[in-house]
């Protein structure tokens, strides 16, 4: 489902469509990746492999941001809003996890992990943010 | 923006989806204007105008006039 209830139009079914594309494609490089297809992999290798599993998740950020662009000013607005407060939300998170785990041995989080913490930032401040205004 | 867009709506006998799609935009959006959740960009506003037939300071009012500069016309 679109980041704004909007399911009826064409932008939305476009976002559907590629982003099951590209989050298929996340998931089946990560499942090879755990079941050791890449496990003999040396590096300038695993430097590619990195890349090619983050390619997806560009993908689907462009996905986003293709369907506000093709959306009314309405869900564009409004999607924007809580796009800027969710990437706001997760980058105060992310640094002060940063700043924890260089102050207060703080278990490390990988930093590949900012994608789902937006999300999960984008679901919370969409609670809030109802109005473009 | 305050707004006569259910009123007018509702002598027409339109739902938000019909005049969504005689505007150009989502049924949501036109919701939107009518909670007075989304100010209309002047653009929006004018399609909604000629739609209805009436000028736009017929359907939204001007937040920026005051009761008394408006007697004065």
């Amino acid at each position: 489902m679109p980041p704004v209830s909007h399911s009826s139009t064409t932008a939305a079914r476009n976002y559907r469509i590629r982003t099951a594309l590209f989050l298929s494609g996340y998931v089946a490089v990560n499942l090879a990746a755990i079941f050791g297809a890449f496990d003999d992999m040396k590096s300038p290798g695993t430097w590619v492999f990195s890349l090619v599993v983050a390619a997806p998740v560009v993908g689907q950020i462009w996905a986003l941001l293709a369907w506000m662009r093709d959306s009314d000013e309405f869900v564009r607005a409004l999607a924007a809003k809580r796009f800027i407060a969710a990437a706001g939300l997760a980058m105060a998170i992310a640094s002060a996890w940063g700043f924890m785990e260089l102050y207060a041995r703080a278990p490390h989080i990988s930093a590949a992990m900012i994608y789902p913490l937006f999300w999960v930032a984008f679901g919370c401040v969409s609670a809030f943010i109802h109005t473009t205004r | 923006m305050k707004n006569r867009l259910k009123m007018l709506r509702a002598e027409r006998n339109w739902t938000q989806d019909d005049l969504g799609k005689r505007v150009g935009v989502s049924r949501q959006a036109i919701n939107a204007l009518e909670t007075e959740k989304h100010d209309p960009s002047l653009d929006l506003a004018y399609r909604i105008s000629v739609e209805f037939g009436l000028p736009v300071e017929g359907i939204f009012e001007n937040p920026h006039e005051s009761p008394g500069r408006a007697s004065e016309r």
